[in-house]
Formats: structure tokens, sequence, C-alpha cells
């Protein structure tokens, strides 16, 4: 006895209305194609355009670069995925034409679709699914190739059942795989590519994907070209367009400089500029160029507070916190208007996200008052002190996001007035990765910027029960907190699990275990004008398989 | 060739094998007590979300956990060998690593090395033949003022003022021509002064030995006197400074590679040590000694043939900047 | 020291002792901006009334103006402040590195030119690996190594000074010892550490304290690189290099660089200027 989750169905049906509508249209505008988004224009053939990118990341071990924030651009052009998650988080059918689950969400069922196969020749069949989901559970850890990190940990095994069905099981239920699916990690690899040792696979050259680019080029540290392939047919509906791509080439630029980014686009060198400092965003515009500041769905970008240090293990201390940020402030100061106010500790867009920004609204006095509440008196010199310790807080900026510094700096004033002594520390990605953790003794906040494909995925981090992150070091002390865990896991369907969620966000915001900062903007595009209908998909990963240049 | 010159030759040889073996084995030392590695950072990433006991997992199947004194020697015989290993970050071998962008950084060190002798003879021509009134004290200010400035700063103006404003070059295409000649202005410019400190140091002291009056009594031509009386004996050392600017023009290419986008060693040194590719460092690192001690024996080699006044006594060379000599590296310092 | 002495040399035969003594204007010009310097990194609060860490927001990204001479950065903040309250931290750290180069340079020179033999061996070579690798590379890898901060910056600055100090004071010692006053000295059976106290370090130290102001202005210039490539202090931090590097992702509003730019430079000239004036009149 089997079924789709509701959640899946319901998407199912938007999809195919969607695509119906759009077949009806495509029939009155031309024969040449067709794209939602932006329908005024035609498509047309040819044209080459250059991306410019910050980094090209580091290894180009499929499962070991595929959720860089840089890397991801190029996997996205060249491979494919089962299923297609759009911005609003809505999963469609790709590679998989449909699937089913049983009750319990412990067995999936993927019927894959037939014809499509990867650049270097081999078929995409049941046996190359089960090569990919395979080696993204376990990679090669030996060989130096890593599992795809936020797999589910729950698989157990799949099987072929005949050319084009694949079987998956899992130890225990697992909603959450459907859309993991669509998520940047995992791409779909040939193979005969999955096949090669390590450095092999970091020759990107040698690696096949299925996607509507294939490498020609590309040199570490400098540039990837990608031009189309031409016998390509199997895009993913929700875009409206399943042909081959428009654009015959993209190159990936390397220039590091953001400032020299957006000037090469300014000045016509190149046509999109990845990563632009937000002050510039407001006169681009005004320039005529197409900004693009997609949100991608996750955790939006805030702190994880560590309950184990004092006196963040006083709820009215980290209320105080949640209160007396200007999150507004922020906002006008270091981004621009289109960056939005958290609602909620993950993205407003995220399906299962509900409105509780009435919590995260700036109330000075209030947070004046639940610090004299605990305790905490002001000195001469404006810095609250409590048993002859001022009320401190270090903050660690998050080296992923560029804007961090400037935020940390902008709250550490805000939180001055109210008489905290704030420092901040900067590392280097490398440095951060191994001085700050979730919970680490000297981390009252743990800067956060996650992705993610599913609400689900917030189970994990809550506690340290099931190899959870305990982001908030609170092991298994809060019982509420574990009960709504433990609920939000095992839920078999979306209907039973976006209440627990709902609850989950109000807790959670109101323990202050969560301070939210500002919704997560952490690709920003600033594109020429003339490049057409590209794509942003749940990860905020521009596509230009459907984009083109207009007259 | 007499036997005090093979003598002293082979003495040197010996030096310079030495002295670029323990700079390798320094190299190591210093990078290995670098905090972190590429392989922990990747996993790190928060966008991966591994817990931290399947972090040591992955690492303990790497067998990253050898200790320092074995990675030394199987690194050692590996650079023996010419076995530069693989980098941890990008999975790739190191000497493909190094041969893709070497001729990138060559070209750049080259022309940039071309453009800091073409300024600095200007200059030191200047100083001597422009009229005082001319601005001859303010061109002798110029080395002082090419010091001054850090490159960034020279290369974030040139690649706005002619990238941008002119449009002479196109930034995003910096192996171009144009692209490639402001680069090497950049990286030229603070090398330009060390090499015009020293000639018109020279040129002064050479201009008033006696024969330089004589020649000018003679009626010679001004420019004629320059090229053949004063540059000639100038340049010898000169030749000196060139050999020891090597190391700066691989030490600014890091800067000038950052700022205009070239893809060469300094921007691969730049990545490496972002994410603490402990081997590419090392490979790099030894390379640079590698040119710097070969480049300077060339130099100490020929200098006793070139110059009959240096003499080679019981295996000393007398060259200007000699080991018991302080100069080598101070080229600035002695000159300004 | 050739070259140097090259110098000396045709300075002091082309001028009059007296003429050279006789301070140039733009020396005396070169002292003023150093000692405005050292003035805002004592008391940088009698130089501007806004703070260099809280700013307005709204103000943000303003031009020079007689309000805010140098503008205002990214979070309205007021540059010049920043400027001159990170004049501390700039000069310290420069300061930090020659000392380190003085220092640990000196005392390996003094070690190899005063015992000779094996210790003069053994150090030439070690000296001889410290000049082989690139200079600012190996600042690089050793800030790196200890990590990023502008003090280990400065560290790593120092460090790769070392190899240079120690050739001056080593040929130095060399030529004092060989001085015919300091041979008499031993003759007349004076202490080697009362001869080494009494001729030889006064003696060294005369060619080492241009070449020490001189590496001064170099350090700042290698600090504001490390600090440009990112190996610098956290916010609110605002070194000159610091200030450069923020200042170049916002070159829309091309004072943030300029600005710390050119106090920098003129600092780093004036410097030598004067480093150059000492030498002549030594």
């Amino acid at each position: 006895m089997t079924e789709r989750s509701s959640l899946l169905s319901l998407s199912r049906r938007r999809l195919l209305i969607t695509t119906s509508a759009v077949a009806a249209a495509a029939l009155l505008v031309s024969a040449t194609g067709f794209t939602p988004a932006q329908a005024a224009d035609t498509p047309k053939d040819g044209g080459d355009i250059t991306f410019l990118i910050d980094s090209l990341g580091d290894s180009w071990i499929p499962n070991n670069s595929a959720i860089s924030s840089f890397q991801g651009h190029i996997w996205g052009h060249v491979t494919d995925k089962l299923l297609y998650v759009d911005a609003e988080g809505k999963v469609s059918p790709w590679l998989a034409e449909r699937w089913e689950q049983n009750d319990n969400a412990t067995e999936f069922t993927l019927y894959l679709k037939n014809g499509v196969t990867f650049s270097d020749g081999a078929p995409l069949d049941a046996a190359a699914v089960v090569a990919n989901l395979d080696i993204w559970y376990a990679g090669r850890k030996n060989e130096g190739i890593n599992p795809i990190g936020l797999f589910p940990k729950t698989y157990d095994r799949a099987e072929a059942v005949d050319a084009s069905t694949v079987k998956v099981f899992f130890k225990k239920p697992t909603l959450g795989f459907i859309p993991t699916l669509g998520y940047h990690g995992s791409i779909l690899i040939s193979p005969k590519s999955i096949g090669q040792p390590a450095s092999e696979q970091a020759d990107l050259s040698k690696t096949a994907g299925s996607g509507p680019y294939v490498v020609e080029s590309w040199k570490e540290g400098d540039h990837v070209t990608l031009v189309k392939r031409k016998d390509y047919n199997w895009g993913p509906a929700a875009v409206g367009h399943t042909g081959p791509a428009f654009l015959d080439s993209i190159t990936y630029k390397l220039v590091s400089e953001p400032s020299i980014r957006v000037a090469s686009v300014q000045s016509g060198q190149a046509d999109v500029a990845y990563n632009a400092s937000p002050q510039e965003l407001k006169s681009l515009k005004e320039e005529g160029f197409t900004i693009a500041t997609p949100r991608y769905l996750g955790f939006v970008n805030g702190w994880a507070v560590n309950t184990k240090i004092a006196p963040y293990d006083d709820v009215k201390v980290r209320q105080a916190l949640q209160t007396g940020i200007n999150r507004q402030e922020i906002i006008d100061t270091v981004y621009t208007p289109d960056w939005k106010l958290p609602t909620s500790f993950i993205q407003s867009n995220v399906p299962g996200a509900t409105d509780h920004g009435a919590l995260l609204a700036y109330h000075p006095d209030k947070a004046e008052k639940l610090l004299d509440e605990a305790g905490w008196v002001k000195g001469a010199d404006g810095i609250r002190v409590k048993d002859g310790k001022p009320l401190t807080l270090t903050l660690h900026s998050n080296p992923y996001l560029a804007t961090s510094k400037s935020v940390d700096e902008l709250i550490s004033q805000q939180l001055g007035k109210l008489g905290w002594k704030v420092n901040i520390r900067a590392y280097d990605v490398v440095t951060y990765g191994e001085k700050v953790k979730y919970g680490g003794p000297a981390i009252p906040t743990y800067e956060v910027t996650r992705s993610f494909i599913d609400a689900g995925t917030v189970a994990g981090i809550l506690t340290n029960a099931n190899n959870g992150e305990n982001w908030f070091a609170l092991d298994d002390r809060d019982t509420t907190l574990n009960g709504l865990r433990d609920k939000i896991a095992g839920a078999g369907s979306a209907e039973e699990r976006n209440p627990l969620l709902d609850t989950l966000q109000e807790y959670v915001l109101d323990q202050g275990y969560f301070i939210p900062r500002t919704q997560i903007v952490q690709r920003i595009y600033v594109q020429s004008p003339t490049l057409k209908g590209e794509v942003y998909n749940g990860v905020a990963y521009a596509s230009y398989y459907t984009a083109f240049i207009a007259d | 060739m007499s036997n005090a010159y093979l003598t002293y030759a082979a003495k040197r040889l010996g030096q310079a094998v030495v002295v670029i073996l323990l700079a390798y084995v320094f190299t190591f030392v210093v990078v290995s007590i670098l905090p972190g590695d590429p392989i922990t950072s990747v996993l790190r990433n928060p966008q991966n979300g591994f817990s931290e006991e399947e972090i040591a997992e992955i690492i303990a199947a790497q067998g990253l956990d050898k200790p320092v004194i074995i990675q030394l020697w199987n690194s050692l015989t590996g650079f023996l060998t010419g076995d530069l290993g693989m980098s941890m970050r990008s999975n790739r071998p190191v000497s493909t690593l190094i041969s893709e962008v070497l001729p990138s950084t060559l070209i750049l060190a080259s022309v940039g090395l071309a453009v800091a002798l073409i300024l600095a003879i200007v200059v030191a021509y200047g100083t001597r033949f422009l009229p005082k009134r001319y601005g001859q004290g303010l061109l002798r200010g110029f080395p002082s003022l090419f010091l001054s400035v850090p490159n960034f700063v020279i290369g974030l103006v040139l690649i706005h003022l002619f990238g941008f404003q002119l449009g002479i070059f196109r930034v995003i295409n910096p192996d171009s021509f144009w692209a490639t000649l402001f680069a090497a202005i950049a990286l030229g410019i603070p090398i330009s002064a060390q090499i015009a400190e020293v000639l018109i140091a020279n040129l002064d002291k050479e201009a008033e030995q006696e024969y330089a009056a004589v020649a000018r009594s003679r009626g010679l031509g001004q420019a004629r006197l320059f090229a053949k009386h004063l540059l000639k004996p100038a340049s010898l050392p000169v030749v000196t400074v060139i050999a020891l600017t090597i190391g700066e023009l691989l030490g600014g290419s890091l800067i000038t590679e950052t700022v205009f986008g070239r893809t060469g060693i300094g921007s691969l040194v730049q990545r490496s040590v972002s994410t603490q590719d402990l081997p590419v460092l090392q490979a790099i690192v030894s390379l640079g000694a590698v040119i710097f001690v070969l480049v300077n024996l060339v130099a100490d080699l020929l200098y006793p043939l070139l110059d009959p006044r240096v003499k080679i006594l019981g295996g000393q060379k007398r060259r200007p900047t000699t080991a018991d000599e302080p100069s080598i590296g101070s080229t600035k310092a002695v000159t300004s | 020291m050739t070259f140097a002495s090259n110098l000396t040399l045709s300075a002091s035969t082309r001028n009059s002792w007296a003429e050279a003594l006789r301070m140039p204007a733009i020396v005396a010009l070169s002292f003023v901006v150093v000692a405005t310097i050292i003035a805002w990194s004592v008391a940088p609060q009698l130089f501007t009334t806004y703070s260099p860490v809280i700013g307005v927001p709204a103000d943000k990204l303003l031009g020079p103006s007689t309000a805010h001479w140098f503008g205002t950065d990214h979070l309205g903040r007021d540059l010049y402040a920043r400027v001159v309250y990170g004049t501390a931290s700039s000069v310290s750290s420069a300061l930090v590195a020659v000392v380190i180069g003085v220092l640990a340079g000196g005392f390996i020179g003094l070690l190899a030119g005063f015992l000779g033999g094996w210790v003069d061996v053994v150090l030439a070579r070690l000296v001889d690996v410290l000049l082989s690798i690139p200079k600012f590379l190996l600042a690089v890898i050793v800030v790196t190594a200890i990590g990023f901060e502008t003090i280990n910056a400065a560290i790593a600055t120092g460090v790769s000074a070392v190899a240079i100090f120690a050739r001056v004071t080593r040929a130095e010692v060399i030529k004092t010892r060989q001085a015919t006053f300091v041979e008499a000295a031993f003759l007349s059976g004076g202490s080697r550490w009362y001869i080494l106290w009494r001729h030889v370090l006064p003696n060294a130290s005369r060619s080492v304290l241009p070449l020490a102001v001189l590496q001064f202005g170099e350090s700042i210039l290698v600090i504001a690189s490390l600090a440009f490539l990112g190996y610098g202090d956290p916010p609110p931090a605002s070194d000159w290099g610091l200030l450069i590097s923020i200042g170049k992702d916002y070159l829309k509003w091309p004072w943030l660089v300029y600005a710390p730019a050119f106090i920098t430079i003129l600092t780093v000239l004036s410097v030598n200027r004067i480093s150059r004036w000492l030498r002549k009149t030594d």
C-alpha cells in the first residue's frame, strides 16, 4: 500500500495546471520556445556570456564541491537532478517523472525518464541512479571522496527494479528524501566518472554529467567555459523549456575583487557579476542593470545561541538580545530594500515557515527592562555589570557572508546603547572552521548561513539526539523541544508536520535560542539588461539554461 | 680558467645546494605549524552539515595524522626525486598546478623587469642631464616616491583609469597585451626605484672620475657620454640588483596578480594560503628559493669573468655583493 | 656594504659637511609629517571629535566636506577619525616589525661578525636561507602560520627583515673589528665584551639606524599589503591598510581608498626622506 505525500501531490497538481497553461501559451505565442520568466521576449538561439565569479572553489570532485557556493553554478549547468525545486520550495519532476512512497516514508520508488544520456554516452538509467545514491550516502572516504553532507543518514540501500525504476529503502521515516533529490549536492554523474579515482575526478574535464552544457575548457583558479549540448531535451518542465539551451556558451571567469566585477559589467566587458556589494545595487538599478537577490530555502541569517555560556543561559538576556536588535536599520544601512526582515528562523519562502515577526520587533525599552530584571546594572561607562562581570558578547563574523562584518559592527553599536560590550572576531575560512563551532566553549553565538530544501532539516539541529548538531548546546535539557523534535522527525506527511513546525518556530524564537538578523541573500547577481530569461532555483543559483540575449 | 676560479665555483655550487635544502626544511617547519588543512575546511563548510564525528571519521580514513618527522622525510625525498605531491585542496598533482600557472607569472615578471629597467634608466638619465631648474631635484625624488606607494594602490588606479575609464584593456581578459603591460607597470614601479637608486649612485660616482671629465672635455655628446662611459660601468652593480629583485618580482606578483585577476603563482599562493594547502605552499616557496639561489649563483659565477677588477682570493669572491657583504636583499636599504 | 658606502662616499665628497648638516626644507617637512603622525597615534582624541567606531548609519558614504574631511564610510563613520585612530596601530605594528628585525637580525649579525669561525659559517647559511625566500612570500606564510591579526602581520614582517639586519650588522662589526682603534684595544688587553660594547656596537648602530628608519617605512607598506590581502585585525580596527582594503570594495566612493592611501604614502615618503638625510649626515 503506497501513496504520495499530499505536499507532493499538491505541487504535482499545481504543476499540471502550470504546464498545461504553458503549453497553451506556447501554441499561441510561437513555435520557437517559451520562457515564463520573460514572457515579453522571444528567446533566440546563439550568443555567449561571461559570468564573473569571486572564486571557483577548491576540488572539482563532484561530491566534495557540488555544495560550494561557486562550483554549484557550474554543476547546475553540467548536471541534472532527479527532481526540480523552485524558488518557493515547490518540488516537481525532472529526470524522475514520478515517484511513490510508502505510508511511513521508509520506502520510495522513482520512475525515470527514458532516453536520457550522460555526455560520455552512458545511459542515465536505474543502475546509474543507484550508483549515485550510494556514493552520495557513503562517498569513498579513504580515497578522499566525501559523502554528501545533507544526504539522509537513514539511507539503507537502493535497488534497480528495471532499467527505469529505482527502489530506495530507509532505516527510519525520511520525509526529507524527495526534496533532497533537488538539493544542489544531489547531482547525477556518469557511473564511469564515479568509478574514477579522486585525482581523475578532480579534473573537471573528465567528469560527465547529463546537463544542457558540457565543459569545453577550464583552468584552475581562472575560468570554466561551458558549451551547449545540442542533443539535450530533458530540461525540467517547471522552467517551461525542455530542449537544448539557447546560449552557445557560458564562461565563468574568476575576478576576486567585487568592485572590479561590477565595473566590468558596467563597462560592457562581461554580462553577469556575482556577489556585488549591496551598497552599489541602487545606482546599478538606476543605470538599468538587472539586479537579482534571490533568497534560498534555508535558515535566515542569524545566531544560534549557546545556552551553556553565561549570561546566555538566562532566558531574559536572550530575549533582550532578541528585542534589542534593530533589524530594519541593518537593512537600511548595510543592505537595500531587496532584503527582507526575518519572520522566523527559517526563510519565509520555505514551505512550512510561519510569520512570527512580532517576536522580532525592535523594542529597546523592553530589552533594557529585561536586562534590569535579570540583574544587569548599567555602570558609569554605559556597560552593564552583574556580580562584577561586564555584559559581553563576542561575535565571530561568518566568512561565508561578505556583509557579515558590517552587520556585526552595526549590531555592536545597537547593543552598545543597551549596555552590551560587543567584541568582533573575524577569521578566514580555515581558521573559522577550526575555532568556531556550534556550542563551542568560547562561542556564545554562532552565525548561521545554511540552506536546506526541506524544513524537516530543523529537527536535526535542535539537540544532540540521533547525532543532532545541538546548535543551542541544550543537549536534552529542554523537554518541550525534545518532544517537538521527535514529532517533526517522525511525521509522515506535511499536514501532520506543518502545525508542529509552527509551534517550534514560535518556541525557539520566544526562548531566544535563535536570534535572526535578516533573511539571507547569499547570492547577488548584477546582470546586463540584454541578458534575459534566467531562472533561480530553490538554492538561489542562476540557471542560464533558459536564458538568451535579447536585441 | 684558473684553478682558483674552479675551486671557487665548486664551493659556491655546494653552498647553493645546501641553501636550497635548508630552505625546503625551513618552509616545511613553518607551514607544518599551520593550524588547519584544506580537507577539514571543506568538511566544515556549514552548507555541508557534517557532524564532528563524521569529520573525525573522514580525517582518520585519509590518514592525515602521521608524525611530522615522517611527513618531512616523505616530502623531502619526494622533492629530491622531483615529486611534489598532491594538492590537498584540489586533489590534483602540485606539479600540474604549478606548470599551469608558471608561464603567466614568468611573462608578468619579465615584462615587469623590463618596465622597471626602462623606467630606471629614464629617471637616472634625467637626474644627470636635466638642467637643475627643470626638475632634476624632482626626478631624484622619484625613486623615493615609487618606493612609498603600495603597489596595490598603483594597480587599483591603473585598472580604473585605463581599464574602465579609458577602456584600453579588458579587465576580464588579464592575459592580453595591454592588461599585461599595465600589470607589469604596477609590479615594475617599486622595483624600478631600487634599480634607479643604484644607477644614480653609481652614475654620480663614475661621473666624478677623471675619465668622464676628460671625455667631456673632448666634447662628446651628452647622450653618448652617458651611454658609453657612464651607463656601462654603472651597469655591473645593476646586474647584481636585478638578480636580487627576482625575489621581489615573485613576492610582488602575489599582490599584482590578485589585483589584476591574473592566474599565476601569486594567485595560486593566495588560494593555497586561504585553504592552507601545505604541499602547494611548500612547493612554491621552495621554487622561489631555487630560482633566487640559481640566479644569484649564475651572477656570482659570471662576475669574476665579466669584470677583471674583481679578483678571487683563496676561493673567496669579491663582487659587490658577496657572502660577507651585506647588500644582498637590502638594495632598498642602501640606495634610497 | 658596497652600495651604501658608494653613496655615502659620493654624498660626502660632493657636498661639504656643513651643507649636508643643514636640514633641507623637505626634510623639515618630513619631520613635521612624522610628528603629526606620532601625535595622532598618542592622542587621537585631540584631532577629531568623531568616534572611529560608532557612526550615524543615515550619513553613510558621504563625500569629503568641511564636516567630514575624508567623507564617511559604509556605516556612516567619519573616515578622517578612522584614519587618525588607526594611526596608533599602523605605527606601532611597523615599529614592532622593525624592533624584531633589528634585535633578532642585529644579534645574529653581531654573533657572526664578532665570534667568526664556525658560528659565522652556520649563521651565514641561516641568513642565506632567509634571504632566498622572497620576503613578501615569507611574510604571507608566517602570518598564515600564526594567525591573521595585525600584530602577527607585524611579526611576520619583522621576521622577513631579520636577514637584512643580520647582514648589515655583521659587515659593520667585521669592518669595525678590523679598524685600527679596535685592534689597538685588543692589543692593550681589553676584554672582548667590553670592546664589543664600547667600540663595535656604537659603530655598527650608526649604519643600522638609517636602515631601521627605512625599514619602518617599508614595514608600513608590507603590513598594509598583508591587510589588503585580508591578513589584518577584525573590525572595527581601522589600520590604514585595512581602511584601503575595505575601501576597495566601495570603489564607487573613491575617497575611501584614496584618503588612507594618501596618508600612507605621505608617511612612508617622509620616513624615507629622513632615512636618506640621516645617512648623508652620518
